[in-house]
């Protein structure tokens, strides 16, 4: 009992009281990182701004997670990092209607042959805000402010940020009635991006960033996405897109499509080359502005990325860069396993149905199934919790043949966890049905709904 | 003995308090009409009670299990409620903990459990109408029915007049 608490009380009293102390941090000190959880949750650290030298979504979810519920209630903190590829999905969305789980790293194979957690894959997460999917890589800049819920307002923090964009130029950006921050493009810059988008209004402003909270009793948390730089922009919609999206009805939440753009693009033809450092600095000073903030902690913070990990506090603030040590810390590790298990990732999926023909509750149209299948396939499944509960895949015409094929079926599929099915699991359900399902079609059905439901 | 020693210091409060006489008054004022029920059968036994972080718990007649939901100050603050994530029967939770979650335009919220038990079922009409949150929070769309460890744990929290003249 008291071992455990001789560190922390240590540290506090020699912050919070006594002349010595206050002259100790008053020569605005450095502190090594291993003191980021007592720093950050100590009473006077009203104002704390850090960078991350990360570039793992889970290391830098769980550290603005950790700030979120262990910082001073009476507290505003900024947050930057920027992650490697990776989708984050909402809270609570699909990540088999959001994402193309094929074409990221979506924990399927176990011994993956270039596909792991430390590879160049795309990454899937789910974040613990609401709100819709994104797509992250080292062109997308992320900034988070934590502060007291009382004086929040969900445009306050995006139009921080429209002046940090506004400083360097961007000044054709607003925020939206999203709570998103969008930029209007010239008809040059429109023709420059070759062209516009389909399905979108040529004059439709562009995305650059897209906002989700959490909200805690006393405490709000603002994240947003800031498209910069992104060199892989043309691709999102690939990682965005699920293969399945006309056979998914999901219950929870659904993400809105936008045209998006880099901010970068606006000064394609300046002479100075974009500076990401630099836009970050702006936020930064922006952030200062909006809640008082001390300008020696706000030149400590703008020098972080400069320093390995290192942190400064003075009276009332913390500033400096963050990162993979900090991961070490119990509760930031902690919440680094709950976003990596797949119970997290998968399980708490809301519930859904998957089905290639109309139903009671997801009566679109459906397109023709692949020739190589039988013209009566029909292919249905819910999941809750990401477990199979219902489900009924047949080929015959004959309701009769057809519904005695879907028990086989279900019976190998009953209770079965989506995100752990194999095409090889899926052909041992099918080949139940022999010999009316014949090898080729079972072999086309397993492909088929492997591909929709990201199995290998 | 934990529950009176917890309750003194706010009797003594309201006991000061200006705006006692008012609230007497009017109990019902500020909350959406049919949400505070009438104790005229038990005087004693106040059965619906509040929590700082904006939920409301309600014993039931039977005096074991209660209803969790949000409070309507909640639902306002949190505008369009488009998912509720419900509880599993036989989920057990301690006061304080989370026992469900709302999401209402992009912004997550954890429901914190106002008393310690054993959640019986989730609200299924939420399932398919996160929107009743908006429409009825302290009627329809409770959240949760708990079966509760220690009904005295309500003792501790504030009662109708108190939550309100804290969220007015």
């Amino acid at each position: 009992m008291l071992l455990l608490r001789r560190g922390p009380c240590l540290l506090s009293s020699s912050f919070r009281c006594g002349s010595l102390s206050t002259t100790f941090i008053r020569r605005n000190s450095s502190f090594p990182s291993n003191q980021f959880a007592q720093l950050a949750s100590r009473d006077a650290s009203k104002h704390q701004i850090y960078q991350s030298l990360s570039s793992d979504p889970y290391v830098n979810l769980s550290i603005e997670h950790f700030l979120l519920e262990n910082a001073p209630a009476d507290s505003s903190i900024l947050f930057l990092y920027i992650n490697r590829p990776c989708v984050v999905i909402g809270r609570n969305q699909n990540p088999w209607l959001e994402t193309n789980l094929r074409a990221i790293q979506n924990d399927r194979v176990k011994d993956p042959e270039g596909i792991n957690q430390d590879g160049e894959d795309v990454l899937y997460v789910r974040r613990r805000s609401g709100g819709g999917a994104v797509y992250h890589d080292e062109g997308n800049l992320n900034y988070s402010v934590i502060s007291p819920r009382t004086t929040f307002t969900r445009n306050k923090h995006a139009e921080m940020v429209v002046r940090a964009l506004h400083r360097i130029g961007a000044t054709n950006t607003g925020v939206n009635d999203r709570h998103d921050i969008v930029m209007s493009l010239s008809q040059e810059l429109q023709q420059l991006m070759g062209g516009n988008p389909t399905g979108f209004d040529p004059d439709t402003p562009r995305k650059i960033s897209g906002s989700a909270f959490k909200l805690t009793r006393n405490r709000a948390l603002h994240h947003g996405t800031c498209l910069l730089d992104s060199p892989n922009i043309a691709d999102f919609g690939s990682f965005l897109r699920s293969p399945a999206w006309n056979y998914i009805k999901a219950k929870g939440v659904e993400s809105v499509r936008s045209p998006v753009a880099n901010v970068s693009t606006m000064f394609a033809d300046a002479l100075m080359p974009f500076s990401i450092q630099g836009t970050i600095e702006n936020i930064m000073e922006e952030f200062a502005q909006l809640y008082n903030v001390r300008s020696e902690a706000v030149s400590r913070a703008t020098r972080a990325h400069a320093n390995d990990l290192e942190l400064h506090a003075g009276d009332d603030w913390v500033a400096g860069a963050v990162g993979e040590a900090q991961a070490e810390e119990p509760d930031i590790k902690k919440g680094i396993d709950e976003l990596r298990s797949l119970d997290w990732k998968y399980i708490q999926t809301p519930q859904f149905t998957f089905s290639t023909y109309p139903i009671e509750e997801d009566p679109r149209e459906r397109p023709p199934l692949p020739p190589s299948l039988p013209p009566y396939t029909r292919a249905f499944l819910r999941c809750k919790h990401g477990a199979i509960i219902e489900s009924h895949i047949s080929i015959s015409p004959d309701e009769t043949v057809a519904s005695e094929q879907a028990r086989q079926v279900h019976e190998a599929l009953n209770g079965r966890k989506l995100h752990e099915l194999q095409l090889e699991d899926l052909h041992e359900a099918l080949g139940r049905v022999s010999p009316a399902m014949g090898s080729n079609v079972v072999r086309e059905l397993a492909m088929f709904l492997g591909r929709n439901l990201g199995c290998y | 003995m934990a529950a009176v020693a917890r309750c003194v210091p706010r009797f003594a409060s309201r006991m000061l308090s200006p705006k006692l006489p008012i609230a007497r008054m009017s109990p019902a004022m500020g909350f959406p009409r049919g949400s505070i029920r009438s104790f005229s059968q038990s005087a004693f036994l106040q059965a619906k009670k509040y929590t700082e972080s904006h939920e409301w718990v309600e014993l039931a007649d039977n005096g074991k299990t209660a209803k969790v939901g949000i409070t309507a100050y909640a639902a306002q603050s949190l505008g369009d409620v488009i998912f509720v994530e419900l509880p599993e029967a036989g989920l057990e939770v301690a006061a304080g903990e989370p026992v469900g979650a709302v999401e209402s335009v992009k912004s997550a919220s954890d429901v914190l459990s106002p008393v310690s038990g054993t959640v019986v079922k989730g609200n299924t009409l939420l399932d398919d109408k996160a929107k009743a949150i908006n429409e009825s929070p302290e009627g329809d769309a409770w959240i949760a029915e708990i079966e509760v460890s220690d009904p005295a744990e309500l003792d501790g929290l504030l009662d109708p007049e108190t939550y309100k003249e804290h969220h007015e």
